[in-house]
Parts: C-alpha cells; sequence; structure tokens
C-alpha cells in the first residue's frame, strides 16, 4: 500500500498489546508510516521500556497480563507526561472515566480501524503546533480561508458553506485519508457511524465543482477506507489503483 | 428443616397440641389436688370432732381406759390414721413417738404437716385444745391422716398425663404430616408440571383448573412470567438467527474473495482490488458489531449520559443539514413543524444520531421529490421528534415490529444489499428513546408514514 501520508512520521512510538495479531498490524502499519515502533506484549515489558525511553506517544491497551493498562498509567504519570491512548475492548463508560482520570490523552474502542488511530495519533502531534495557516494550496488548487473562497487556476470555485467546510477539512489535512464518519465528525459534527451514503453524495458533488473540470485530479477515493485530497503524480483519476507510491 | 412446609406445619401442630395439653393437664392437676385435700381435711375433721366429743364429754382418768381404746380402734393397723394426745398430766399422754410430737407440733389448733422421724411417714394433721374436765387438765388432740396413697394418686395422675400428653402429641404429629401432605399435594402436582418444563416446551402453561384458590393467583403469575420468558426467548432466537443471517452475508464474501484471490498467481492490482472489497466487507461487520454492542448497553438499561441543554429545532436542523447533500440530490424537501422553542436535556451525539436513522429511513422509503415533515411536541413530560414521510402505507402488523432488530417490512428485501442500513436503524432509535427516558412509535395511514421518538422532558 501507498504511504498515506507524513503527519506522523519520524514520531517515536511504544506499543503495549499482548495481543499479537494486533501488536504486529500496529507496529507494521506506524513503521511504514515512517515511525520508529517499540512493541510490549506485556505490561511488564512496557513499563519498563516506558519508564525508560522517552516516546513521542505510547499506545497502550487496557487489558494485559502482568501489569494492566490503569496500573501502568498511573506509575508513568507519576514520572513523566508521555501522551497515552488507551485501547479498550468494552466501551463502558466507567473504563472511559478511568482511563481519562488516570492521565490516557486519547481512548480508542475495539474494534478501532488503523485509520483512526492514524488520526488520533496526527491530533496528538498537531496539539501545540504552531497556528494554522490561512490559506492552502495544494497544485492547482487555492483555498483562502479566512474569506472562504477557492479557486482551481484562477477559476473562481462557487462553493456552498458546507461544501467549502468539506473541502477546508480535506485540504487541511492533505495526504491524510478521512474516513466517512471522519468527514462527518468534522463538518457536521455527526460523532457517530451514521449508516448513511450521506458524505458519498457530498464529496461526489465537491468533486463535480473542484475536480471534474479540472486537472490535475485532487479529491481521491481510497477504496473501504475513505477520501484523500493531494496532489498526485500522475493524472490518472479515482477509482484506478493506489499503488503510486512516491 | 425449615425449608419444608410439611416438616413446618408438623412442628407447628405439635407444639400447639403440647401447650393445649399442658394447660388442660395442669387444670386438670390443680382441681384433683384441690379435691383429694378437701377430702383428707374432711376425714381429718370427722374424726377429731368424734374424738374431742368423748374426750371433753368423758374425758376423766376412770374413762380415759375406755377412750385410748376407742383412738386404738379407730387407727386402722395400716397407720393411715394416727391419734396423739398431748398433756402436762402424763397419765392422759396417747401416741406413738410422743416425744417428736411435742417438738414437732407446738402451734396451736389447725392444720399442718409432720414427718414422723422413724419410719418417715408424712402425715395431715389437724390438732386442737380440749379444756379441762373433771380430774383431767387441758389436753391436745392431734389428728393425722397418712399423705402417702394421696401423694400417690397425685403421681400416678401426673405419669398418666405425661404420657397421654406426649402419646396425644405424636397421634397430632402424625395427623399433622398426613394433613399436610394431602394439602400439599397440588403443590406437588405443581412443581412436577413445572419440572416438566423445557426451553422447547416453554409454550406449556401450568394448569390453573382445579387448584386452590391460595395457589391460583400463583400460578396464574407463574404462566405470565412463563409467557414473557417464551416471548422474550422466541426474540432471542429470532434474533440470534438475524444476526447470524446479517454477518453471514459479509463472511462468505469474505471468505469466497479470499479465495477466489489466492487460486491463482494475480497481480498486486488484483490482490489490492481484493483487499479494498474485503475493507469494505470488515467495515460493515465492524458497524454491525458496533451497533450491536451499543443495543446491548441500552437493554441492559444503560441511561445516557453527557446530557446537557440544548434546543431541539436547532439539533433538527443541524441533522437535517447533514443530509442536505442526500435531499438536493434525490429532490426532497424536508419542513420543520410544531413547538420550535422547546427545550431538552439530551446526549446531542445521540439525539442527532436518532434522527439522522429516522431521516435515512424517511429518505429510503419515499419517491424523489417527496416533502418529509420534522414534527416536535410536546406532551405528557416527553418531547416528541415525528418524522412522518409520504411513501407506500405499512400494514399495521408491522407498525409495532419496525423497532426490533433486523425486522423488515419486505422480507425480499433482506437480501438485496442495503448498503446503507443492516436493519437495526429503528432499533437504535428506540435504543437512544429508552437511554433518554423516551418511547417510540409508528404509525401509517393514507400513504403517509410516521415515526416518532420522544426523549424525557428534562
Amino acid at each position: 500500500m501507498r504511504r498515506i501520508d507524513a503527519p506522523v512520521a519520524a514520531m517515536k512510538l511504544l506499543i503495549v498489546e499482548d495481543e499479537l495479531k494486533t501488536a504486529e498490524y500496529l507496529q507494521k502499519g506506524l513503521a511504514e508510516q515512517g515511525c520508529a515502533v517499540d512493541v510490549a506484549h506485556n505490561g511488564i515489558d512496557g513499563q519498563h521500556l516506558a519508564l525508560v525511553h522517552d516516546y513521542d506517544v505510547i499506545v497502550l491497551d487496557a487489558m494485559l497480563p502482568g501489569i494492566d493498562g490503569f496500573t501502568l498509567l498511573r506509575a508513568l504519570r507519576q514520572v513523566k507526561q508521555t501522551p497515552v491512548i488507551m485501547l479498550t475492548a468494552r466501551d463502558s463508560i466507567e473504563d472511559r472515566v478511568r482511563g481519562l482520570h488516570d492521565g490516557a490523552d486519547d481512548y480508542l474502542v475495539k474494534p478501532f480501524s488503523f485509520l483512526e488511530l492514524l488520526a488520533r495519533l496526527q491530533a496528538l502531534q498537531r496539539r501545540g503546533r504552531a497556528q494554522e495557516p490561512t490559506q492552502l494550496k495544494i497544485a492547482n488548487l487555492q483555498i483562502d480561508l479566512i474569506a472562504r473562497k477557492a479557486w482551481r487556476g484562477s477559476e473562481r470555485i462557487d462553493l456552498s458553506a458546507k461544501e467549502f467546510a468539506l473541502l477546508a477539512v480535506l485540504a487541511r489535512r492533505q495526504g491524510e485519508i478521512l474516513s466517512k464518519t471522519a468527514i462527518a465528525e468534522l463538518v457536521w459534527d455527526m460523532n457517530f457511524d451514521s449508516n448513511t451514503n450521506v458524505v458519498e453524495v457530498a464529496i461526489k458533488r465537491l468533486r463535480a465543482k473542484v475536480d471534474n473540470a479540472f486537472s490535475p485530479k485532487l479529491l481521491h477515493t481510497i477504496r473501504g477506507m475513505g477520501y484523500v485530497m493531494e496532489a498526485r503524480d500522475d493524472a490518472i483519476g479515482d477509482g484506478l489503483d493506489e499503488e503510486d507510491a512516491r | 428443616m425449615n425449608r419444608s412446609i410439611t416438616r413446618r406445619l408438623v412442628v407447628m401442630f405439635a407444639l400447639g397440641a403440647l401447650i393445649t395439653f399442658t394447660i388442660v393437664g395442669a387444670a386438670l392437676y390443680g382441681v384433683l389436688e384441690r379435691e383429694l385435700t378437701r377430702h383428707q381435711n374432711d376425714d381429718l375433721n370427722t374424726n377429731l370432732q368424734n374424738m374431742r366429743y368423748s374426750i371433753e364429754r368423758f374425758g376423766d382418768l376412770e374413762h380415759w381406759p375406755r377412750l385410748q381404746t376407742k383412738m386404738d380402734t379407730l387407727s386402722p393397723a395400716d397407720g393411715s390414721v394416727r391419734f396423739w394426745v398431748l398433756s402436762d398430766d402424763p397419765r392422759f399422754l396417747y401416741g406413738k413417738g410422743l416425744d417428736e410430737m411435742e417438738r414437732v407440733n407446738q402451734g396451736e389448733a389447725g392444720h399442718g404437716t409432720l414427718t414422723l422421724p422413724i419410719t418417715g411417714r408424712s402425715y395431715r394433721t389437724l390438732s386442737m385444745r380440749i379444756g379441762a374436765f373433771a380430774d383431767r387438765p387441758p389436753v391436745r388432740l392431734i389428728v393425722g391422716v397418712d399423705t402417702e396413697p394421696f401423694e400417690h394418686t397425685l403421681r400416678a395422675f401426673l405419669v398418666a398425663l405425661t404420657l397421654l400428653n406426649l402419646a396425644a402429641v405424636a397421634l397430632v404429629m402424625a395427623l399433622g404430616w398426613w394433613i399436610a401432605r394431602i394439602g400439599l399435594l397440588p403443590l406437588q402436582r405443581l412443581s412436577t408440571q413445572a419440572r416438566a418444563l423445557r426451553p422447547k416446551t416453554l409454550s406449556q402453561r401450568l394448569q390453573v383448573d382445579g387448584l386452590p384458590v391460595e395457589l391460583e393467583d400463583l400460578t396464574i403469575a407463574f404462566n405470565g412470567a412463563l409467557g414473557r420468558l417464551e416471548d422474550a426467548y422466541q426474540q432471542l432466537e429470532a434474533f440470534n438467527a438475524d444476526v447470524a443471517h446479517e454477518l453471514r452475508t459479509p463472511l462468505a464474501n469474505l471468505i469466497g474473495g479470499t479465495q477466489v484471490a489466492l487460486s491463482r498467481p494475480r497481480s498486486a492490482t488484483e490482490f489490492q482490488e481484493t483487499l479494498q472489497s474485503n475493507l469494505e466487507e470488515l467495515e460493515r461487520l465492524r458497524s454491525i458489531v458496533n451497533d450491536m454492542l451499543f443495543l446491548a448497553r441500552a437493554d441492559q438499561g444503560e441511561a445516557a449520559t453527557g446530557l446537557t441543554a440544548a434546543d431541539v429545532a436547532h439539533e433538527v436542523e443541524m441533522t437535517i443539514e447533514f443530509f442536505e447533500p442526500l435531499l438536493d440530490e434525490t429532490g426532497t424537501t424536508v419542513a420543520i413543524e410544531g413547538e420550535l422553542r422547546t427545550q431538552a436535556t439530551m446526549n446531542i451525539a445521540l439525539f442527532r444520531r436518532a434522527l439522522s436513522n429516522l431521516l435515512q429511513n424517511a429518505i429510503e422509503h419515499s419517491t424523489a421529490g417527496a416533502r418529509l415533515v420534522v414534527t416536535i411536541s410536546q406532551r405528557a413530560g416527553a418531547i416528541w421528534i415525528a418524522v412522518a414521510n409520504p411513501g407506500a402505507t405499512i400494514a399495521a402488523t408491522h407498525l409495532p415490529r419496525l423497532f426490533d432488530r433486523f425486522y423488515r417490512v419486505d422480507s425480499s428485501r433482506h437480501d438485496h444489499g442495503d448498503v446503507h442500513g443492516h436493519g437495526l436503524g429503528l432499533a437504535i432509535v428506540r435504543a437512544v428513546a429508552t437511554m433518554h427516558g423516551g418511547a417510540t412509535v409508528a404509525t401509517s395511514e393514507a400513504g403517509v408514514t410516521t415515526i416518532a421518538f420522544s426523549i424525557a422532558a428534562a
């Protein structure tokens, strides 16, 4: 698979996860994103690594052999403030409260998607970063976030408020794959799996205005995962292979 | 021990009998004792008066031997009645063991008891002083009646009473056990019937006919519980089948697609397509599992958390705005009507989720260009949000079941790969309503279907 993007690149991560298959794919996926990834399969090793090394983010499973995730987190918090994303199997409120109370920075319920984890990592990395730009430029697409206007080359694109919001969300995270759920949340503040094709339709309509009459194509569909906005070397449209790794 | 009703009844019968018989026995014993005492006292009195008369009238020295003979005659050989005469003049003394008598019975005239030191026999006594007569100084006459026969009778009576009491208690216990067994027979029949109940025979009910009144209520209540259990069980069975069915399609696609992909050498592009297709199926599975977990939590009675005060109409507008691309695409319009100033306390994400499911449902089931109406109303402590869409009228039999998981009005649509839902949308609406202390209702008349949910008014 092509690299999704570079925002999480160069992060040093620790994954503490006893489920071998999960740990394996997380390590592989994150390493391919350019992260340096250490893995611990139990709480004791995890705690040791977490205390000895300085990680950018620790991905921590709540249920672990040896020492459970909450205990590890409390021990860690007495020493340092490494950002922690907790993984829990149950979406119980107690777990959430407990995790956040113990100092977790974020929280994912299994089964979570890899994209979701990437998004959370990116959010943690964005945290405290310099202010967002007011102008975005991808190939010949230009977006003025203050005036809420967009151009393709010299041609002004007429967008509704929500269409602009959708474009801005995609453009701000250029190169980052956004799932339909993430888009619904970022653009419409709908925080749930909506089971509707609203986002598909919205993307289709946005594409008609932003992409169809122009080149290069910028708004791409990643089948089964979501959408990404980026300038690609080739000018082939969507739906074809995504093999164009750099 | 106390767990058995029969045993408890028997013990209680026995206790009751024991108490009753003991009280009656004690009373009888008291009566007998009093009668016997009276009888003895009469005896004493008769003897005393008899001798007193003789001593008073003829008791001079000349007649004394005759009186002694009379007293000898009146004293039976078994010593059951005895006479004593005490006097300062030794010539007028009479009776055995007089030394002791003087010490023992110094009292004035009247009743008393004494125990003879040698034989150890106890006597009930009556004594009186008799004035001087002729050459005789005053004497003291004492009559004694042996108490042994009296005490013997009392003892024998007591033993008989105790034995009879015990026998009676034993009899009552036996009868009580029998009565309890007979009385509890219907209960045994019930438990035999209840034991025969199996998951396969959940439609069976316990027989109410011929049951005693006391058991009738219990049995009817039990049958009611059985009915509810049967419903729940059948729902669960159907539900399990539905879940399996829902999961089977994506699983079959995954397995088949992967098998085909691996069955011969392929290019990376082809494998990539397989993986993408698999991912879509997997997302579908994940979505079903997540929704099921959500419904399970609502079923367990989890209430909505993260409640905030919100303007209902605003939330409705926000949700409709989300649907705008889809509404534009199908030419559908949505109107908001009713009490637009209503405020509510709710979990906003859950509220939007419920409403978006209703809107999705309404859009899917109406023809292009339709006009949907969202009505906000407030009644009886609840805020109702109703979504009405023009569309084919749904038969009344389906309406209450619309909110069941995986329930589809048109079963032929089941396998048509409806990509936007998996039959849990309205179940989620109901779960959200329940979590907010509300309810759901569906109506369908004259080509307009209205589905509504409520949340408790703050």
